[in-house]
């Protein structure tokens, strides 16, 4: 019995298992050292519920390896349509906090959507060769589409945003509709550099002030949100207004220096300069690179490029579709997630509310997250059976 | 294994995806280098530039001493009782902080009974401007009110004793136009550095206070304090230490200054006491003063609106400031310039009939019956205005003016005190271009008593006589204390014969003439009394003078003295003089076979 169940374990990544508990426990340090400055008792603890929810992670994490990953896929519908539930649920009977309603019952409903969203198009892209077409990518489009939307209408326009290079990377894993895939994503970038060069007319161009309003208007974008792309083209132009957390955690990272300035020793985030609220969650990275600086930001960057690589790695020794494009997606989903937060904290990419995976401060994430490489490994541990059944 | 079975999943696209991470995390990896390796110093100075604060902290003020080591002003501590807003801290808004030190600020005012001393206003000022600095809610508190506070003080954190060094003068009112007063105001910031805030420095406003101020004024100190997002104090470190000004010392005496005082009492009076074989001032009064520790740590608006109104004009300084004709008093530097132009006989008799004519214009003398058949001695010690307007008219006013010029009158001495006025000596030209009017022999004949537009100072005729008691050197006057030798302003290269003269009739005022209330047993005084006329609104008023140096032969002290709206010099002012003298050289007890040196009251007496 115990035999077997070991032999469950025996193809575990431990690459992947050791990066992963690493950057949990650098996140366990470093929300400690952020929650540190809170006068709220509560909020002073934020560190050991980050440990809490990491220990169940790994837990569940294990429990995903131990389980066979083909079956769970087969019932991603199941998955998805939950979630898309919970996501209709959320505006309906949510709770808010900061003019953004984003939890039910104590969880983030979005977390989980992206998780089953991965699960699903892993499933459909691993059916047969005709279902890769057209119709499967404008499928792939309404199915990333529908939680998109009601994520965004939360606000969370980066949990909505990040599943758009998840799905990419899964569509162009899976080879379907290349060419329809490859105009979507030109017709993205131009997009993208459209909506950046009007918000840069409207503000360098010579017009009336009501011209420049009407084209603000005409990107549909919301207030905050527009105030974020004008901070990321114009850094200074409102240092204790929009611009002021950009500044101060660029002010963080860099006054870091090349080995930091020691643990609990930031000052950014200890005289409220970065402010308190995002310290420990969005920006975590400002504080880690300032007590660690060059040498602890590295650091990260290596315990992260283990964990793509290993579920590079996984995907690659996986000897069928399902398995491989799972693990795309999540590794895809965590790149993305450790990208936009990082290059957001430097100051290279618009400010999006986007945790950073393992590290940030957010219980939901870290569980599906969690869950999610827990399936990795069930990939590890089950994909290769195919292999040895042939 | 159905469709599991099937890899259609290229692994090369696996390889791209592996290099598009790679790519990403070498950004990452290459952005960071740049933000916290090349970068990082302005990172670095930008985050102390926002979190650290500088407090200039000025160094303690120096005390005055007198020549023999009195302390005139020093520094005392006072006790305020402050708020250090941090440990008031309200979540929120600002105001839920300013509320909250406010309520707190009443609360106290209960415990402590004392009323309040700052508005909500300024607490809001306080926690908007200057939030890491102490705030003091009462200043200068006295000890009851101290007993109280440490009573309760649990009952009130945030609050402290916080001791502010206040400047004191144990003196109280004596040589108060002297020393002058203090305000306050930020200390001087040193080149190229930006201070933030600033505990307030003493500055010296008037008087010695003010003309070294620089000397008595350390070197402001700072300390700097890194502040937190709301610019609460976080931490301080001690920078740079601040240094103590410098102790100054004064020529001045005490003991002569507080005699010179209490001669003058409380009419509007000037005395200059001065050392007449260097400069150094002994003592220098004007009179009404006023309290110098009501000006502490400012003058309030109702003392300072109450000195100002006052009719006697208690803030001015009339021994550097006030402007008098010296009258007789300036009859030595007549008799002086006749002696120097060729010609003059001292020795010639004159006849006084009670006046002068000339031509339609009659100066009367003070003795109406004249005073008969005078020559230079007799004239100085009868101080006869007939003889020296014939004087005058004899030598000529540029003779006057010469002599005049270079003891000094119509410029202003060069003492080191501030605003000394330059009195004013007429250059023969001034009235004829001012009024239209030529400048005729009878402006000559009453400058020459003294009279006419001629303006000085107490100072400078103190300064004046101090040139007749010491032969002829007309030192710089100094209050603050410096070893070697007075400096010179002008050897005057009077022959000795011709200063004896002088000497020799102001020797006669005090012995038998017009000064002889002056007189001190035991001492030889030399003095010169003046009684100047001036319109006051219609009435005439008398300016009344003593000058006086002693002891006769070696003279170390020398001294004027001048009485607004007196009797005459001789009357009112001699006995001030005499008071000041006893003050300095004392007076034995008379011999029982003496006899008393009162002088009889007759009109000789009252006479200049």
């Amino acid at each position: 019995m115990l035999k077997r169940f070991t032999e469950r374990f025996r193809n575990l990544n431990p690459l992947l298992l050791a990066c992963m508990a690493g950057l949990t426990a650098i996140g366990v340090a470093f929300v400690y050292s952020s929650c540190s400055v809170r006068e709220d008792p509560d909020l002073q603890m934020l560190y050991m519920r980050h440990a809490e929810i990491g220990l169940l992670g790994l837990a569940l994490c294990l429990l995903a390896a131990w389980t066979d990953y083909r079956p769970v896929l087969r019932w991603s519908w199941l998955f998805y349509l939950v979630s898309l539930v919970l996501l209709v649920l959320v505006p309906l009977i949510g709770e808010e906090t900061m003019g953004a309603k984003r939890w039910l019952f104590g969880i983030q409903p979005s977390e989980p959507a992206k998780l089953a969203v991965i699960m699903l198009l892993a499933w459909l892209f691993s059916r047969p060769e005709g279902l890769r077409g057209v119709w499967v990518f404008l499928l792939t489009l309404v199915l990333v589409g529908l939680p998109a939307v009601l994520i965004l209408l939360q606000p969370d326009l980066g949990t909505a945003m990040v599943l758009a290079p998840t799905a990419l990377a899964m569509l162009f894993a899976a080879n379907v509709a290349p060419r329809l895939l490859w105009t979507f994503v030109l017709a993205g970038v131009l997009a993208a550099g459209t909506l950046l060069g009007v918000i840069y007319a409207a503000e360098k161009a010579p017009m009336p002030q009501e011209r420049r309003e009407a084209l603000i208007q005409a990107t549909h974008l919301r207030p905050h949100q527009v105030k974020r792309l004008q901070v990321f083209l114009f850094p200074d132009k409102d240092l204790h207004g929009s611009g002021y957390n950009r500044r101060q955690s660029e002010i963080a990272v860099g006054s870091g220096g090349r080995w930091g300035k020691g643990y609990l020793k930031g000052e950014q985030y200890m005289l409220g300069y970065l402010p308190p609220s995002v310290s420990s969650n969005d920006f975590i990275f400002a504080v880690l690179a300032e007590e660690a600086g060059f040498a602890g930001s590295l650091t990260v960057l290596l315990l992260f490029l283990g964990v793509l690589s290993s579920g590079l790695w996984v995907a690659f020794r996986c000897q069928n579709d399902m398995g491989r494009l799972f693990c795309v997606g999540v590794v895809s989903l965590i790149f993305s997630h450790m990208f936009i937060n990082i290059a957001m904290t430097i100051g290279i990419m618009p400010i999006t509310g986007l945790p950073l995976p393992f590290i940030s401060y957010g219980r939901t994430f870290m569980l599906t997250m969690m869950v999610a490489l827990g399936f990795v490994q069930s990939v590890s541990t089950h994909g290769r059976e195919a292999e040895i059944g042939f | 294994m159905g469709y599991c079975g099937q890899k259609r999943t290229a692994s090369w696209r696996l390889a791209v995806l592996a290099v598009v991470f790679v790519t990403g995390l070498a950004v990452l990896a290459v952005a960071l280098h740049r933000v916290q390796v090349v970068e990082t110093s302005a990172f670095t100075r930008d985050q102390v530039r926002q979190s650290v604060r500088r407090v200039q902290v000025p160094g303690s003020r120096g005390r005055i001493f007198d020549r023999n080591g009195v302390c005139l002003a020093e520094n005392r501590p006072s006790y305020c009782i402050a708020y250090y807003v941090e440990e008031l801290r309200k979540r929120g808004k600002w105001q839920h902080t300013i509320d909250a030190v406010d309520a707190d600020i009443d609360r106290l005012a209960g415990v402590l009974g004392v009323p309040r001393q700052i508005s909500k206003q300024r607490v809001a000022a306080h926690v908007r401007q200057s939030l890491p600095m102490p705030l003091l809610a009462w200043r200068d508190v006295e000890q009851v009110t101290l007993a109280r506070w440490a009573e309760s003080k649990e009952a009130f954190p945030g609050v402290d004793i916080y001791v502010q060094p206040e400047r004191s003068y144990p003196q109280g009112a004596l040589a108060a136009h002297l020393l002058g007063y203090v305000g306050r105001d930020r200390p001087q910031p040193r080149p190229g550095e930006k201070v933030h805030f600033y505990l307030p420095e003493m500055r010296g406003m008037a008087g010695i206070e003010r003309q070294v101020n620089a000397w008595l004024t350390g070197v402001s100190g700072e300390q700097l304090i890194r502040v937190d997002a709301r610019g609460y104090k976080h931490t301080v470190w001690e920078g740079r230490p601040e240094v103590a000004g410098h102790d100054i010392r004064l020529t001045v005496d005490v003991a002569i200054q507080r005699a010179l005082e209490k001669a003058l009492g409380g009419r509007r009076a000037a005395g200059v006491v001065v050392d007449p074989r260097n400069g150094e001032i002994l003592a220098l009064a004007s009179a009404p003063a006023y309290d110098l520790n009501s000006f502490v740590p400012a003058p309030s608006m109702g003392v300072w609106n109450r000195l100002n109104k006052d009719a006697d004009m208690p803030l001015l300084n009339r021994a550097l400031d006030g402007r008098y004709a010296p009258g007789s008093t300036f009859k030595p530097v007549t008799a002086m310039a006749a002696l120097l132009s060729g010609g003059f006989n001292p020795e010639e008799p004159y006849v006084c009939d009670g006046g002068f004519v000339l031509g339609t214009m009659r100066l009367r003398c003070w003795n109406t019956y004249g005073h008969g058949t005078i020559a230079l001695r007799k004239a100085i010690e009868q101080s006869c205005n007939s003889y020296f307007a014939h004087l005058g008219y004899v030598i000529g006013y540029d003779a006057i003016y010469a002599e005049a010029h270079k003891l000094g009158l119509g410029q202003p001495t060069g003492i080191d005190l501030p605003s000394e006025a330059r009195g004013l000596l007429p250059i023969a030209g001034t009235k004829e271009r001012a009024k239209d009017n030529r400048w005729r022999p009878g402006d000559t004949c009453q400058i020459a008593i003294g009279q006419g537009r001629l303006l000085t100072t107490p100072l400078q005729m103190a300064m004046l006589i101090s040139v007749f008691a010491n032969g002829g050197t007309l030192y710089r006057p100094h209050v603050v204390w410096r070893e070697g030798p007075g400096e010179v302003v002008r050897s005057m290269g009077w022959p000795t014969g011709a200063v004896a003269r002088v000497r020799e009739g102001l020797h006669d005022v005090a012995a038998a003439g017009t000064g002889r209330r002056v007189r001190v047993r035991g001492l030889e005084v030399a003095a010169k009394t003046g009684t100047a006329e001036y319109d006051a609104g219609g009435v005439r008023r008398k300016n009344t003078w003593v000058t006086a140096f002693a002891p006769f032969g070696q003279p170390t002290v020398a001294l004027a003295i001048v009485v607004e709206n007196g009797e005459s010099g001789g009357l009112t002012v001699a006995p001030m003089v005499r008071d000041v003298l006893v003050a300095i050289f004392g007076e034995p007890e008379p011999a029982p076979d003496e006899d008393t040196p009162v002088p009889a009251e007759n009109a000789e007496s009252r006479g200049d």
